[in-house]
This record gives structure tokens, C-alpha cells and sequence, in this order.
């Protein structure tokens, strides 16, 4: 088993304190951060997502994996709706997000509350898509100055914390474009952290990295995941995903196929869906 | 050098001086009408709305699509014509003659703004979507994230293109002596008329666009190297 594990993932094998890192499986009494209800989003004619629920509590990581196509993206996407989901509901913190619609179209009927709830999910895209016009430092300050009205000595004084915890505090006066990917995710990890929010979203934070860079935003998104943030993932790494989640949640053709605790849904899963993806997953490495 | 100003063109330079201001006033007015034609027409481009396309197309297609003497003409002869008729329907039959520095700012700025506003629409289309879908993401609203991602990142596509619509905006002033205003083109013709030293006033004024037009060059670079703050790194 150990053996499969260094052999799909290097980095399983780096920094590991020992097979039984696990993080704790999700707390059924604590308050529920993240809640969405029967989410249906098309595409034109295409329905990518056909009725998903999620719930996340607090101090969950729950990662979300299926192959690509299967709407774990678009999920993840509709929590802080950066897709608008056309049916279902999301209610973060407690407090539902509004939609009406109008002329066919299902819009969030008020844009202060959705900006207002944006501020507490923290999101890291697959392209780390960092303001290039801006320095690191100026990234990290830009939302919580112009958006949260913090005062910028602070802010400035808690961007150089974070970015001194993500490893990358000497380049807080360079551009993007000067920093390696790795180096890049991690200033837009410490972006999203600079907000202080309640839920981080990770898009496939390490798919457009190169291979040997994977390994440091891992380590980032691990030490978080310690702490006990709530987090949802959106990730290829199986090893990674069984070590960091409490909960796994594989989706096929827009539909959840199976989920719960990773140990149990990646190593002996009830779907021969999910026994597919995974073997193919092993034999692809 | 003043003196040869004052007396060595015939006495003519400080008019040409004065002309040469008039002619930056112009251009520069113009421009920011231009830009602001532009950005209007641009972002109308840009919408959902098949009305405004529509509208912002026309103006492009017609504006750009007649001589720009035309539309001096048109706004300088037929302007005061239009707003004198509409003043007749209210009863008000005075001449109205309107000034030959607005009416040039307009006509200009209107030719300006139609080519401004392909260059707009261009590099709003360039900025790379993540950059503004990281700033929704953060919770910012439509305004900040026009203010503080779109346009600076906007700018650093639009300015070559703007350093060109500069450039033919300059120029375009020169054809605003029919009006009769006392620009470069204009101080020149009449000093070559009175002195019949065609070829020295004109040599003169080609030297003085010249010098407009390489400042100006010089200054959008400048802007370019800005704009382009962490793009580029030489």
C-alpha cells in the first residue's frame, strides 16, 4: 500500500510525519459552514451539474474529485457564485444567498449580499490569477484595504505574516510574472488568506504546475488544513486527498457517485465508477 | 533665439507661438473628448444590449467612414444652423454663431473618438478574464474592479494604439484652420500670404508639428513602460 502511494504521488513520500496522518473526520456537531442544496447548473443544453448537495462544517476539508467533465469545478464555483447555479440553494455561515429571476435567468437577486459573502470564502484558482499590474505585497493588501477598509500599515502587517508563513516574504516587491507557479499559488493562497475568511476554495490549486513544484503549495494547503480551516478542494491529488480530508465526494456526470471518509471512498469505494477512476488514476502514474 | 522669434519671421513668431499653444489646446482637448467618446462607445460596443451595439457601430462606421474635413464642416457650418432652428421653434430668431474652439474641439474629438473606441474595445477584450474573476472572488464590486483591475490593465493594451490616435488627432487639428482659428496651419497660411514666403512658414510649421509630435512620442513611451509594470522586466 505505502508502496502504491510513493509510486502515484512523489510528494506523499517528502514530508510525511508517518502513515497515520489523517485529518480528523468531520465533527457532526459543529456548525455548518458551507451548505448547498440540489445544484443544478447547464451550460446551453448541457447540464453539468443535475441536483449536487454539499455540506461542509466547520473545521471540514472536504475535497471533491471525479475526472474532468464531471461539474467538481462548477460545484465549487457556484459556493461563492462565480457560476450561478439555475436551481438549488447555497447558504453560507447560516445566511442563504437571494435569487430571483429575471427573464428566464436565475440571478442573485441582491449583488452587496454576494459581494458581502464573497469576503468570507476565500478562493485560489488553478491559474493563481494574480493582478499582474501589481506587486505581491499589493496583491495581498489590494481586497482587505479597498474592500474590507482595513488600514493599510495593518494590512500590510498582516500580508507580510502570511506571506513569510507561505515561504515567499522576499518577494513581496516583485511582479507575478518574476515568481515561479509555486511561488505564485502561494502569494494567491495568501491573498485569499489576507481576508481572513471563514472558508478557503481551492480550484485545482496544483493542476498548471509543474510537476516538481507541486509539492510546496501541497505543503501550504496541508499546514492549513492543520489548523483546522474549513476548506473545499478541488484536486487530482488522491494521495494527498486522503491525508488532508475529512471528507471525500467523487462526482460523475454532474452527479455525486459516492462520498465519506476518504480512507473508505479511496480504498475500497461501493461504485465501480469510483474503483474505475481510481485504477485508472494508479495505472496513469 | 527670442529675438529671432520676434523679428527674424517677419515679425511673425510670436503669433506662431501663440498658435502653437492654440493647436495643443486643441489637440489635447480633443483627445480626452476622444477618449471619453471612446469609452462611452466602447463599452457600448462591449454590452449586452443590441441597441447599444448598434448605436456605437454607427458611429464608427459613419464617423470614420467620411472625410474628417466633412465632419469639421458639417458641425461648423451646420451646427449653428441646427441649433438656430431649434432655437426658431422656441421662438428665438437671433443668430446664434458658435465659438470656433468648441465647435473645433467637438468635431475633432468626435473623429478621435471614433478611432479611440476600437482601440478601447480591443484591449478591454485583452485583459485575461481570471484577473477580474480573482476580484469578484474577493468580494469587489463592479466600480472598484473597474477602477482598480480593469482600467490599469486596460491601459497598458490601449496605449500604443492611444499613442496613435494621439498622433492623428495632432494632426487632424490642422484641418480646423478652416475655421478660421488660430492654430499652426492657420498663423502659417496667413503669415505666407502677407510675406509671400510660403516656403519658410510652412517649413516653419511642419518643424513646430514636429517637435509636437516627438515630445508627445517620448511621453507615451514613457506611459507604455509604466503601464506595463510587471509584464515586461528588462
Amino acid at each position: 500500500m505505502d508502496q502504491h502511494r510513493i509510486a502515484i504521488d512523489p510528494i506523499a513520500s517528502v514530508d510525511r510525519d508517518g502513515p497515520a496522518h489523517r485529518h480528523p473526520p468531520s465533527n457532526p456537531a459543529a456548525t455548518v459552514a458551507v451548505q448547498a442544496d440540489g445544484i443544478h447548473k447547464r451550460f446551453g443544453s448541457l447540464e453539468v451539474l443535475k441536483g449536487v448537495s454539499l455540506t461542509a462544517r466547520e473545521g471540514d476539508v472536504v475535497t471533491l474529485i471525479g475526472s474532468s467533465g464531471s461539474g467538481k469545478s462548477t460545484l465549487l464555483r457556484c459556493i461563492n457564485m462565480l457560476e450561478v447555479p439555475d436551481e438549488g440553494r447555497v447558504t453560507i455561515c447560516g445566511e442563504t444567498i437571494a435569487m430571483k429571476t429575471a427573464r428566464g435567468r436565475t440571478l442573485p437577486a441582491n449583488s452587496r449580499q454576494v459581494d458581502r459573502i464573497r469576503t468570507s470564502l476565500g478562493m485560489v484558482f488553478q491559474s493563481f490569477n494574480l493582478w499582474s499590474h501589481m506587486t505581491i505585497l499589493e496583491n495581498v493588501i489590494e481586497a482587505p484595504v479597498h474592500v474590507l477598509g482595513v488600514p493599510k500599515g495593518e494590512a500590510i502587517d498582516l500580508a507580510r505574516s502570511l506571506l513569510d508563513k507561505v515561504g515567499i516574504l522576499g518577494k513581496a516587491d516583485c511582479y507575478p510574472i518574476q515568481l515561479s507557479g509555486g511561488q505564485q499559488q502561494r502569494a494567491a493562497i495568501a491573498r485569499a488568506l489576507a481576508m481572513q475568511p471563514k472558508v478557503m476554495l481551492f480550484d485545482e490549486p496544483t493542476s498548471a504546475l509543474d510537476p516538481e513544484l507541486v509539492g510546496e503549495v501541497l505543503r501550504v494547503i496541508r499546514q492549513l488544513a492543520d489548523e483546522g480551516r474549513t476548506m473545499i478542494l478541488v484536486t487530482h491529488e488522491m494521495d494527498f486527498a486522503r491525508e488532508v480530508s475529512s471528507k471525500v465526494v467523487f462526482l460523475h456526470q454532474g452527479r455525486i457517485e459516492e462520498e465519506g471518509a476518504p480512507d473508505r471512498v479511496l480504498t475500497s469505494p461501493e461504485s465501480d465508477r469510483v474503483r474505475q477512476f481510481l485504477s485508472r488514476r494508479l495505472s496513469a502514474a | 533665439m527670442l529675438d529671432l522669434l520676434t523679428t527674424g519671421l517677419h515679425g511673425w513668431g510670436p503669433q506662431l507661438l501663440s498658435g502653437t499653444a492654440m493647436t495643443i489646446a486643441v489637440a489635447l482637448s480633443s483627445f480626452l473628448l476622444g477618449l471619453a467618446f471612446g469609452a462611452a462607445a466602447g463599452a457600448a460596443k462591449l454590452s449586452d444590449s443590441l441597441v447599444l451595439r448598434g448605436l456605437a457601430e454607427l458611429y464608427t462606421t459613419a464617423v470614420r467612414g467620411v472625410p474628417e474635413l466633412l465632419v469639421i464642416y458639417l458641425l461648423f457650418f451646420g451646427g449653428s444652423g441646427m441649433i438656430m432652428a431649434v432655437a426658431g421653434i422656441f421662438g428665438y430668431g437671433g443668430l446664434i454663431e458658435l465659438n470656433a474652439f468648441s465647435i473645433g474641439v467637438a468635431a475633432v474629438g468626435l473623429i478621435s473618438g471614433a478611432y479611440s473606441t476600437e482601440v478601447i474595445r480591443g484591449a478591454v477584450k485583452s485583459v485575461p478574464y481570471g484577473q477580474i474573476e480573482a476580484a469578484r472572488a474577493c468580494g469587489m464590486g463592479r466600480w472598484r474592479i473597474l477602477r482598480r483591475v480593469l482600467v490599469p490593465q486596460t491601459l497598458r493594451f490601449a496605449l500604443p494604439g492611444l499613442g496613435n490616435v494621439w498622433q492623428l488627432t495632432l494632426k487632424d487639428t490642422a484641418l480646423i484652420s478652416v475655421t478660421a482659428l488660430a492654430e499652426i496651419m492657420r498663423v502659417a497660411h496667413t503669415a505666407a500670404g502677407s510675406t509671400r514666403q510660403s516656403f519658410l512658414f510652412y517649413s516653419v510649421a511642419a518643424l513646430l508639428y514636429l517637435a509636437l509630435t516627438t515630445v508627445s512620442t517620448t511621453a507615451f513611451q514613457q506611459a507604455e513602460r509604466y503601464a506595463s509594470r510587471g509584464v515586461r522586466r528588462a
